[in-house]
């Protein structure tokens, strides 16, 4: 909680003037059973009509005050949720962003994006709820009995039964309710389940005839939610009745109380009516309260898991005079670099592995699946630091230096295509966001994009993503081959970004890129042996470990890895 | 539930029923209100015999809870009333208690009745909807986002749900309650109702108003925080990118500019729907202290007695409680109404056709089949195959080859009527395939796609998937002959270990070769391969490679590759490009040609020929 710190002292002082209001508005509410007993015990009693007047003006001031009171709390209550829920979203953002992947590993993605989603807005709901309601109940509630208790002591000997007895149904129906619950939504999740595995693999169903072991499976599921669902709400269902039971066996239990105390002209009427009126304010409070509890557990649930955000402290560190400033343009040294997943803790991923790109030079890097190829490309740009050894751009240490000017001279194109809502136009230039309109046809057409891009009807302007054009995987996969050369970086990565391009596509790339990025370093990792054979240089990797490394003709001649590769791939043609 | 509970907590007609169901969205309006409630009418279909029942509960629970203020009142009258009243205030109490049990009692009921009902009623509308989708064409499933079609399954099934377990018995005791307490009211004294209904048409119009401006801005509300989750989703998804291209930074101004308008649009909603709560209060106390004034003139003046005083705030506060909330219950209905039209939208999907009257049952196919100038396009304007003809012997092996979305996977899914041509026909052992039924059409191939399914279930059940009654040595057989039974035989489980959804714990070499297994052991006739080894990388594929090898021995079979060495020893290749065949032969009198496939064949082999050589 003491992330949150922050924002008591920012928001603290406008959460407690509302909170005053709340209380304001609750005493209000409280009052109006009292004045109105006044009105018939001593206006109506003793036919007295200015008393009766007054009175009810007094209430209707009373009432006017509280309206007042609750404007005020509205207004501040809704400042404060959403100005704090829009801060702390934010705040969360922006550490997520600033987290380096070794951090962001701790989290699974879909995780993180309900913490910033939904978890935020149920702390947001809490806190807004807790200037409106979850306050006032027990206000009204202990208020209440104090008030009742003072109206008539005698009489509150109902209070001292019925409270506890709705208390404890309270208890028992959150006890024995959210077992039933989660039940349900075990079940749920399974009817869920099978519904989203059959619209999957939909095609297998078809292919295998299967639609009655599918309907049955779903039926199953089904019924058993049937079950489970109507028992939790059977279950739930006693509980309301047997708390309004309770509360109205009071009422009865009041009134003939107070009737035989009427009768010897101990009590007076307005104080029954009244009690049986702060009765049922109790009664309210008491299931806001329990409202509350659970909204709590909620609550605190989602407020650890943002705290647990918070509490990641970035492990990348660097120096900040740290510059590029070494000798040469997009050279690239691994030094007995060793790497593995989970701070070092993990399997190792990459071993003792040394090469180095010359400013200018085409490096394929080729290995099976699990290699270590993503691995290896993404310790340059800093997504990761090497566990041991050491990898220099420009020969200088990468953990030298901010990770932002490291970024600012590559470029990556992922192995899995990203790409934003928006246009053609605004993807390309996310690469670089002052790029002209030529520079970026330019990189279309180097990309091989710029055809089919054309051919759209909108252009440029063509929207992706949602709502826009569904672009085939080697189209987006042109495409975010086109942001990365808009950037004109002296280092390019491509991991494994061509594979849903046909080969005449990606020759032309390539050839493109020779034709107008000379002097780029081009990191290339490749499944297919066509796609590295004519780099200036070849990395093999198997296992995480570096086991050949020279030119296409060399390593088939001496590397056993590549010949393998390169037979599974050539078919039996050259046997 | 809703995401974010702006609205005030909608408090129950009457205390204890339904704790806490919270604040919902905007309420999405049905297209067809009227139509779409008749048709739920209709699904209600074998509970309609208990809805009387139901009903005659609600109205009898409403009648005693009206009575209970008029008692109450008459029990105060007993105290105030002098000598000889004790027994008539024993009697009222008495009445008091039984009615208050009754309705105990009947409440209970009502709420176990009807969580039958709309329990079942649910049920069975989500089984015909799953029963339905067995039916839909793949042109279904692949025109809309799944995510899209689990949503109908559960968000609007569900409010379809609350809608009748809520909606329909609070409407009902609502609309009586209202109309009960006002009665009450005049029999008690007309005077005293007039100005109690003064707050009426106050409470009617402000709930209107402010329903009205609050709707428009909890609907904007929804669009931002579209907006907003949709960013997040897509920057933490794609961080990598956003960390690459250093637009950390960028993305958190975005992020800002969405986050401070949703701020500015919430806060607007909140503060504007916020005041009703207060509002309301405020009118109801109002009402409260004009009874009690003129209550208390009137009696001062012997024209009332207390007790009537005492029970009219009873029924006042009976009249309005359900008058607020007859438009949150309303906003419920309509949810659930455009719930169950989302529903029923899909139940009216077009269904993949009959098999025609006389459709043959097809059995152990020789495999031969003929394209006879077929044409396919979802439209008819835009025609994804043009006018292709070819013909592949029993036993033979036609690959496809050609750039991504020139027609290669419509070819297959027209010979397996997952959509039926537009024009043209295609034979299958010389009869029309849409003689046949569909079911035993399908039966007779076997699909080894790019993205295998695997379902949840043990290695077992997957396997068995394609033929249920297989016994474990068959299902071993098959493993064995799809090189699968090395790996499976290194789980500790073997065959019964547990897969997950898709079997994510499996790698996808593993994957493809169960999927293998699965057809190896189905028997089929007639083969498909699409891109059956794309994902995988070479030396894991040679082992597929193999397993492909054995089970297209002795069968038709249709190869769709962008690797061209997968498919050199087809006994066909046909180059597809933008709907056409543009060039058919086998690969040596295809590289004699130098057209197109040499062209791409060049591509790919030449330099890696030239070095080996």
């Amino acid at each position: 909680m003491r992330l949150y710190t922050k924002y008591i002292k920012k928001y603290g002082v406008v959460f407690c003037v509302s909170l005053f209001f709340l209380t304001l508005e609750a005493v209000c509410d409280l009052l109006q059973p009292t004045i109105m007993s006044r009105i018939v015990d001593v206006g109506v009693a003793q036919r007295d009509l200015n008393y009766v007047l007054s009175t009810g003006g007094l209430m209707l001031g009373v009432t006017a005050i509280g309206a007042v009171a609750a404007t005020m709390r509205n207004l501040l209550s809704t400042y404060v949720s959403q100005n704090f829920g829009a801060q702390l979203r934010s705040d969360l953002f922006k550490k997520v962003q600033s987290l380096s992947f070794e951090n962001i590993d701790r989290f699974d993605r879909a995780s993180l994006v309900t913490r910033l989603t939904n978890d935020v807005n149920q702390v947001q709901v809490f806190v807004n709820g807790m200037m409106r309601i979850f306050v006032k109940a027990p206000l009204t509630c202990i208020g209440g009995l104090i008030m009742a208790t003072q109206l008539n002591p005698r009489l509150a000997v109902v209070l001292a039964v019925v409270v506890p007895i709705v208390g404890l149904f309270i208890y028992l129906n959150m006890k024995i309710g959210f077992p039933f619950f989660m039940k349900v939504q075990q079940s749920l999740d399974r009817v869920n389940g099978v519904m989203r595995e059959y619209l999957s693999g939909v095609r297998v169903v078809k292919a295998f005839n299967r639609f009655d072991f599918e309907v049955d499976k779903f039926s199953h599921a089904n019924e058993e939610l049937q079950t489970k669902s109507i028992s939790a709400t059977r279950v739930m269902s006693i509980f309301s009745p047997a708390i309004m039971l309770t509360v109205n066996l009071g009422i009865v239990a009041v009134l003939w109380m107070g009737g035989l105390a009427a009768e010897q002209g101990d009590m007076q009427v307005g104080h029954i009516i009244a009690f049986t009126n702060y009765m049922t304010q109790i009664l309210f409070s008491l299931m806001m309260i329990s409202m509350v509890f659970n909204m709590f557990v909620r609550a605190k649930a989602s407020a650890g898991r943002i705290g647990e955000v918070f509490a990641e402290e970035n492990r990348m560190t660097w120096k900040e005079q740290g510059s590029l400033q070494g000798d040469g343009k997009g050279r690239i040294d691994f030094e007995h670099v060793s790497f593995s997943y989970e701070g070092g803790h993990g399997e190792s991923v990459l071993k003792d592995i040394t090469f180095s790109c010359l400013p200018g030079e085409t490096v394929g890097i080729i290995g099976s699946t699990g290699s270590g190829k993503s691995s290896l490309v993404g310790l340059i740009p800093r997504f990761y630091d090497a566990t041991k050894g050491t990898v220099r751009v420009d020969g200088v240490d990468v953990r030298e230096v901010d990770p932002k000017l490291l970024r600012e001279k590559m470029a990556i194109v992922p192995q899995k295509t990203v790409l934003f809502t928006g246009t053609v136009k605004e993807n390309i230039r996310w690469g670089k966001d002052e790029a002209t309109d030529e520079e970026m046809e330019l990189a279309a057409r180097m990309a091989q994009a710029h055809d089919f891009i054309e051919r759209t009807p909108d252009g440029y302007q063509a929207r992706v993503g949602q709502g826009g054009i569904n672009f085939s995987g080697g189209q987006k996969q042109r495409l975010s081959i086109a942001r990365a050369l808009v950037r004109k970086p002296e280092i390019l990565i491509l991991d494994d970004s061509t594979s849903a391009v046909d080969v005449a596509t990606e020759t032309k790339i390539k050839e493109a890129l020779r034709e107008y990025a000379q002097g780029l370093t081009c990191l290339l990792i490749a499944q297919r042996i066509t796609s590295v054979m004519d780099a200036d240089k070849i990395v093999v990797l198997d296992q995480g470990e570096l086991v050949g490394i020279g030119t296409h003709e060399s390593l088939l001649k001496d590397c056993r890895v590549y010949q393998e590769i390169f037979q599974s791939q050539i078919g039996k043609e050259v046997q | 539930m809703s995401q974010q509970s702006q609205q005030p907590p909608v408090f129950p007609s009457r205390p204890g029923r339904g704790i806490g169901h919270g604040a919902r969205g905007p309420v999405v309006k049905p297209k067809n209100f009227k139509g779409t409630l008749r048709r739920l009418w209709q699904a209600f279909d074998q509970e309609k015999r208990m809805l009387p029942l139901v009903f005659l509960i609600v109205l009898v629970d409403a009648l005693l809870m009206l009575s209970a203020p008029y008692l109450i009142g008459k029990s105060v009258d007993a105290m105030t009333g002098g000598e000889a009243t004790l027994g008539l205030l024993g009697v009222t109490v008495l009445a008091l208690l039984i009615s208050y049990i009754l309705d105990g009692a009947l409440t209970l009921l009502q709420g176990w009745l009807m969580a039958g009902i709309s329990q079942r009623i649910v049920k069975n509308l989500r089984k015909s909807l799953f029963e339905k989708l067995q039916k839909l064409p793949v042109a279904f499933f692949d025109s809309r986002p799944h995510g899209e079609l689990m949503s109908r399954l559960t968000n609007d099934i569900d409010n379809v749900s609350n809608s009748i377990s809520q909606s329909t018995a609070q409407l009902m005791s609502g609309a009586i309650m209202i109309v009960g307490s006002l009665v009450m009211m005049l029999i008690l004294s007309p005077i005293l109702t007039i100005a109690c209904m003064i707050t009426v048409p106050l409470v009617y119009l402000l709930t209107r108003t402010i329903a009205k401006k609050t709707s428009v801005l909890f609907k904007n509300q929804q669009i931002q925080l579209g907006k907003l989750n949709g960013h997040i989703e897509e920057t933490v998804s794609g961080i990598e990118v956003v960390k690459a291209f250093n637009h950390e930074h960028k993305a958190t101004q975005e992020f800002d500019e969405i986050n401070t308008e949703l701020c500015r649009i919430g806060m607007r909603a909140q503060i504007l729907s916020g005041f009703l709560m207060p509002i309301m209060n405020v009118i109801n106390n109002l009402g409260f202290a004009v009874v009690a004034v003129v209550g208390g003139v009137l009696a001062v003046k012997g024209m009332i007695t207390v007790g009537v005083i005492a029970s009219f705030l009873s029924y006042s506060r009976q009249f309005v409680r359900p008058l607020n909330d007859l438009g949150n219950i309303f906003n419920v209905l309509q949810s659930g109404v455009a719930g169950a039209e989302r529903v029923f939208e899909v139940l009216d999907e077009q269904e993949e056709p009959e098999d025609v009257p006389d459709a043959k049952t097809l059995s152990q196919p020789k495999g031969h089949v003929v394209f006879e100038n077929v044409s396919f396009g979802y439209k008819p304007d835009q025609l994804i195959l043009k006018n292709v003809s070819f013909e592949s012997e029993a036993g033979s092996t036609t690959a496809l080859v050609g750039p991504t979305g020139a027609g290669k996977t419509t070819v297959v899914n027209l010979l397996t009527r997952f959509y039926d041509v537009t024009s043209g026909t295609i034979y299958l052992d010389g009869k029309d395939i849409r003689e046949y039924t569909r079911d035993s059409l399908r039966r007779s191939f076997g699909f080894v796609l790019q993205d295998t399914y695997l379902f949840s279930g043990t290695i077992k059940e997957n396997i068995k998937y394609g033929k249920p009654d297989a016994s474990d040595a068959e299902v071993e057989a098959a493993a064995a002959m799809a090189n699968a039974s090395v790996f499976i035989n290194r789980l500790p489980k073997r065959y019964d270990t547990q897969l997950t959804e898709n079997g994510g714990n499996l790698s996808q070499g593993q994957r493809q070769l169960l999927a293998i297994a699965r057809v190896i052991l189905a028997k089929p006739s007639l083969l498909i391969l699409d891109e059956a080894t794309s994902s995988i990388d070479t030396r894991t594929e040679l082992h597929i490679q193999d397993a492909l090898l054995t089970i297209m021995e002795g069968r038709t079979s249709f190869v769709i590759a962008h690797r061209l060495n997968t498919i050199r020893d087809a006994d066909t290749i046909m180059v597809v490009d933008r709907g056409e065949i543009v060039e058919k032969g086998s690969h040596e009198s295809l590289i004699e040609q130098q057209g197109v496939y040499h062209q791409l064949f060049f591509n790919q082999f030449k330099n890696l020929q030239a070095s080996a050589e």
